[in-house]
């Protein structure tokens, strides 16, 4: 080590006085038997003694706010409803020496092994089962061993991807307390939780000279093009969607390796082969890396009950073995039962001896462990022996026989009988505890930690160095359940010097090519995003009327004027309803004015107001966030969670509710332009831009209908022009273009006629037929598709339009039929477009049976 | 005896099907007792690919994609089936029911996969506390096997009420518990139920029964139907068909198409659609007996 901190051995003893104070019990990962740092600690300990508390509390402060900005922490979009889940990253990452490191990595892959020879047997010959060496019942009985899946997975190469969550005992031996053998069980967290710590504490990590994750990252990327068997393979992520708790490692890991995420209704089957459904039509798909549980990713052929997969991927699989990684069917080897009997695995199968032991378990199903756990109850808590795998730290509690009432144990009792094969009953092992960053300094903690397992290019297992601990309450836990969603990093020390840094961020040009051709864009994906740009733009008009209004009572001169003013700018959003929600009544005073802004922002059903476009935009854009850059993300994410700006706009007076729209349109507005800036023109990028247009043309016709028809006097039509060109934001460039006072016919000429004006309805309209013309027409016939035919005639009708003639007009007659011929036909444009590349035809799926039901 | 089964499912969506998948176990399985002389599956609208195969319990399946927009589905299935009458059980020699952890476990010889994982809960067959009580007055210690599925059958068929309109094919068992009441599958899930809530291997059959009209009157077409019974093993006779909705052992008129875990694993159509709406279907179900002994 070559480090100034590495070299340095004398740590100032305020750094551990804290840590030294509070002895929790357990092995102590920090100090050894003598009280001193053990060696491997002594770089961290060195870096984090260079810097002050304050220094070292401002690094944490930036580590929450890291984790918050690229959103592991709050589910910013998740239903309001549920509680969000939390989500910390400490300062200080757990250390694992070069030396002990070596034997755990020998000891995971041994399991990986281990596991996939199950697998391979259990459905395949399973001679295990045949032999007694595995109970046929504990295999038959857990819902993971999916029958149809037999023959499958033995072709298919089986498991791809294997995580342990560890603990180390009192006696210092590391045991496996849960295996996760379904998918990549929040490796995406451990790599998010990596790459936040090193924006704040890279110098620390690189003083330390801990491993780095990209060499991993990259030869899974290897591998998963070997398995795919194609040099330019389509790889897919398939997850179950925004609302699944683990769907942010899905998202970041598919945006690290470069990958598509796609839900099961994206694809399509056909007897042999996966289909992405894309805006070009059904586009093969060379691999899926599934994180959606093996029983639901097919509902044709696996569990009935629900609909997250494809249906007929099963099929796929039996004509493609390797179309799908993991394999269907493998989280059968995460069952906890299994862990009694894999040292006599080991030896059978592998003709080893098991390096690394589970935690002290018992199956249920055993009748000699029913009586064990009969005889001395207070011993063991109780738990299923397979639970689902979602976001880490999730892992349900024991079930603690001590604390039961005697008529509960004996109802207890009935059901490990009736259910005991389905059951575990374990006991406790203890936790470890390393330093976390607390409020005085470093304190002792319990944890727990996941490491993660691939297969490489070789056919072998290598081991991610690196991991995701987390803080465990070990008086409660046995598994990885900490709700508290407290995490820490995990560094493997490298022995020696490590290869130059390579991030898959910024590839190389010996790791890249150079891809020009369009991302495929998922159907679903393009309705999304065409909703993205409506929301954003209606978001935007909103607060910028609602400004309007407010600005208009604020203007003391003309406090009349001013009131009208302000109440037509409120007729522009509520439209008809204005009359009514005022109850008939003019709007005499600014308090009704005030009230009736409170409606537009929160009340009510109507499904315009702020509220719900706001919602509308948040929806939309999480389930498009892969596609979103992150500071267009950030931007987002940090208007959200000011949810104090919803509530001072709720409840402030007029002026402070100027400002607080200010932040508003401000933040919609960066919004807006890192979404410009940043996305790349493709078709992903013609439909927001299109939502965007249909929702301004539509808002400015609506706009200049209710402003001048019916055509109001003359005092009032010039406070109705300025304030159009004030919500147009055309002001200025009138100025510059006319030096007058607004008048109706140039400013007509300037919002509805000009093509070079980005304000105008015509500029609108013409932005969205270049967009329709270079689509792809997914029916190409020698009809014109409707949606091209409805943008020709909107583009027509505004083109011939007269303005001079329709200022002229005393009744506006001309203006009138014009707006209302654009008004009519944009939301028909609208539906046209998506119902012929969004898939609207399509409803979701759902299942019709025939029941057995005979008339005897 | 042979017979002649023509089953006829006819779907009516209220709207186009745009693209629909179905998995169906609707081919007669050969076994020992049953030869199928012949077999067609006519399914309209032509289907754009039909793959079959053969599922782990051995039964004939196939998959079929439907990609042609259409409003009505057609699937008819006929067969021709030589019945034996199986040979004759005496119940009460049987193994007893808790001796049978010895039997399949602890003798020296190889396990046998294919009895063992009929011992195991399955989605449909998960017992309550309340069915295993119910199952355990018909096996009192050292029972032969077979004599107490016999007597637990017989339970359940005076102890239900057949009613074709107190459940569906999404009411769990112990719902059918409660109320008492099913149709043949529910009566098929309860039984098996109950005999694993003993870990006695059961497994479920789909099939066809021969009905008689009534003495006197002329056998209705169409008033057959698909049905569902058990079959339970023993280790003198291997395994046995018990048909709990009829109080009966079955003999040589019942058909069996399939044989599984529970209604899940071989129901007879299960399709995925998109569009369609509301879907009505109809079903028709003839079983003519054509020749009362074995044609030779």
């Amino acid at each position: 080590m070559t480090t100034a901190a590495a070299t340095k051995t004398e740590i100032s003893p305020n750094l551990l006085s804290a840590y030294r104070r509070r002895d929790i019990g357990g092995y102590d990962e920090l100090l050894g038997p003598g009280g001193a740092p053990r060696p491997h600690w002594q770089p961290l300990l060195a870096s984090l003694d260079d810097l002050t508390a304050d220094e070292r509390q401002l690094r944490t402060t930036r580590l929450a706010r890291r984790v918050r900005e690229t959103g592991i922490a709050y589910d910013i979009f998740a239903d309001p409803n549920t509680s969000a889940q939390r989500w910390t990253l400490d300062l200080l990452p757990i250390i694992i020496s070069a030396d002990e490191w070596s034997g755990l990595e020998r000891a995971l892959i041994q399991r990986a092994r281990l596991f996939d020879a199950l697998l391979q047997d259990v459905y395949g010959h399973q001679d295990l089962l045949t032999a007694g060496i595995l109970p046929a019942e504990l295999i038959f009985s857990d819902p993971a061993y999916l029958a149809p899946c037999n023959g499958i997975v033995p072709r298919s190469g089986g498991l791809m991807f294997y995580a342990a969550d560890l603990a180390r005992g009192e006696d210092g031996r590391w045991r496996v307390i849960d295996n996760h053998t379904e998918t990549l069980a929040g490796i995406g967290f451990a790599l998010a939780n990596r790459v936040v710590h090193t924006h704040v504490a890279g110098d620390i990590f690189n003083g330390c000279n801990a491993r780095r994750l990209a060499p991993y990252f990259q030869e899974l990327q290897t591998t998963l093009t070997h398995h795919s068997g194609r040099e330019n393979a389509r790889v897919a992520l398939l997850t179950p969607g925004p609302h699944h708790e683990d769907y942010f490692s899905h998202a970041f890991l598919a945006r690290y390796l470069g990958y598509l995420i796609v839900e099961g209704h994206d694809l399509k089957t056909r007897s042999a082969q996966v289909y992405l459904k894309t805006l070009e039509g059904l586009k093969e798909i060379d691999l899926i890396v599934r994180c959606i549980s093996g029983k639901s990713s097919d509902p044709l052929e696996l569990d009935p009950t629900g609909f997250i997969g494809p249906s007929g991927l099963l099929r796929v699989c039996r004509a493609s073995p390797h179309a799908v990684v993991n394999a269907i069917g493998t989280a059968l080897a995460q069952n906890r039962g299994l862990g009694p009997y894999l040292p006599t695995l080991a030896h059978h199968i592998l003709g080893e001896e098991l390096e690394l032991k589970d935690a002290p378990r018992r199956w249920l199903g055993d009748p000699d462990a029913r009586q064990e756990l009969f005889d001395h109850p207070d011993r063991f808590s109780i738990r299923k022996a397979q639970e689902g795998t979602g976001r880490p730290g999730q892992a349900a509690l024991g079930w603690e026989a001590r604390a039961l009432a005697t008529p509960e144990r004996e109802k207890m009792k009935r059901e490990i009988a009736l259910h005991g094969a389905t059951l575990v009953a374990e006991e406790k092992i203890g936790f470890s505890c390393a330093p976390i960053h607390g409020s005085d300094g470093l304190m002792p903690k319990p944890f727990a930690m996941r490491l993660f397992v691939s297969k490489d290019a070789s056919g072998s297992y290598q081991v991610m160095p690196g991991g995701l601990a987390m803080s465990v309450d070990p008086d409660r836990a046995v598994a990885l359940s900490a709700p508290e969603g407290q995490t820490r990093d995990v560094w493997v020390l490298a022995e020696g010097e490590q290869a130059p840094h390579i991030s898959l961020w910024r590839p190389t040009l010996a790791t890249a090519r150079i891809e020009r051709s369009q991302r495929v864009i998922q159907s679903r994906v393009a309705d999304d995003l065409f909703w993205l740009g409506r929301y954003s733009e209606r978001a935007d008009w909103t607060m910028r009327v609602l400004r309007g209004a407010l600005r208009r009572i604020e203007e003391d001169s003309a406090p009349d004027s001013g009131c009208r003013a302000a109440r037509k700018c409120l007729e522009i959003l509520f439209g008809k309803d204005l009359d009514l929600l005022a109850r008939g009544r003019e709007a005499k005073d600014d308090a009704e004015i005030e009230r009736l802004c409170a409606t537009l922002i929160a009340g009510g059903s109507g499904s315009r107001t702020l509220e719900r476009t706001l919602d509308g935009l948040y929806r939309v854009a999480h389930l498009v966030r892969d596609r979103l850059s992150l500071e267009a993300w950030q931007t987002l994410s940090k208007f959200r969670s000011g949810e104090t700006w919803r509530e001072a706009l709720n409840s402030s007076q007029p002026v402070e509710m100027l400002d607080i729209l200010d932040e508003g349109i401000a933040a919609i507005a960066s919004f807006n332009g890192f979404m410009h800036e940043n996305m790349t023109r493709n078709f992903g990028w013609s439909f927001l831009d299109m939502g965007r247009r249909i929702e301004r043309a539509q808002n400015l016709g609506e706009a200049i209908l209710t402003l001048f028809i019916p055509l109001p006097d003359a005092e009032e039509l010039s406070s109705n022009l300025l304030l159009l060109l004030e919500l147009a934001d055309s002001f200025i460039t009138y100025r510059s273009r006319y030096r007058l006072d607004p008048m109706l016919p140039l400013v007509l000429d300037l919002l509805l006629l000009d093509e070079t004006n980005p304000r105008s309805l015509s500029y609108q309209l013409s932005a969205i037929a270049r967009h329709l013309e270079s689509l792809p027409d997914s029916s190409p016939g020698s009809e014109l598709p409707e949606d091209r035919r409805l943008i020709i005639a909107l583009l027509t009708s505004i083109r011939l339009a007269d303005v001079e003639a329709m200022a002229k007009e005393d009744d506006g007659a001309m203006l009138e039929r014009l707006l209302m011929d654009q008004l009519d036909m944009l939301p028909e444009l609208s539906n046209e477009i998506s119902r012929h590349y969004f898939n609207v035809m399509e409803e979701a799926p759902h299942r019709a049976q025939t029941r057995v039901d005979p008339t005897i | 005896m042979i017979f002649e089964i023509a089953h006829k499912t006819h779907y009516r969506y209220h709207s186009t099907v745009v693209q629909s998948l179905h998995l169906m176990h609707m081919t007669p399985r050969a076994l020992s007792g049953q030869v199928v002389r012949h077999h067609n599956l006519l399914i309209e609208p032509s289907p754009a690919s039909r793959q079959a195969g053969v599922d782990v319990f051995g039964n004939p399946n196939l998959i079929v994609d439907i990609e042609a927009p259409h409003r009505e589905l057609l699937i008819l299935s006929r067969s021709t089936i030589e019945k034996h009458l199986p040979p004759s059980v005496k119940l009460s020699a049987t193994t007893p029911w808790d001796a049978l952890d010895f039997r399949l476990l602890r003798a020296a010889n190889e396990r046998d996969v294919h009895v063992l994982m009929f011992r195991c809960a399955s989605r449909l067959t998960t017992p309550t506390l309340e069915i295993a009580d119910y199952s355990v007055r018909s096996f009192a210690p050292s029972r032969p096997v077979l004599e107490g599925a016999m007597d637990l059958i017989m339970r359940i068929y005076n102890d239900f009420e057949f009613d074709p309109h107190a459940t569906d094919v999404s009411t769990p068992v112990s719902q059918v518990f409660a109320m008492r009441r099913g149709v043949c599958q529910d009566f098929a899930h309860l039984a098996l139920a109950c005999l694993r809530a003993r870990r006695i291997p059961a497994r479920y059959v789909s099939g066809y029964l021969h009905t008689h009209p009534p003495v006197g009157r002329p056998k209705l077409q169409g008033a057959d139907a698909s049905h569902a019974w058990i079959s339970v093993w023993a280790p003198e006779s291997g395994w046995v068909d018990l048909d709990p909705t009829n109080g009966i052992l079955a003999r040589d008129e019942h058909i069996t198409v399939a044989y599984g875990r529970d209604y899940d694993d071989v129901s007879p159509i299960s399709g995925v659609l998109r569009g369609g709406g509301e879907h009505s279907v109809s079903v028709a179900v003839d079983v003519n007996m054509v020749a009362d002994a074995t044609a030779n």
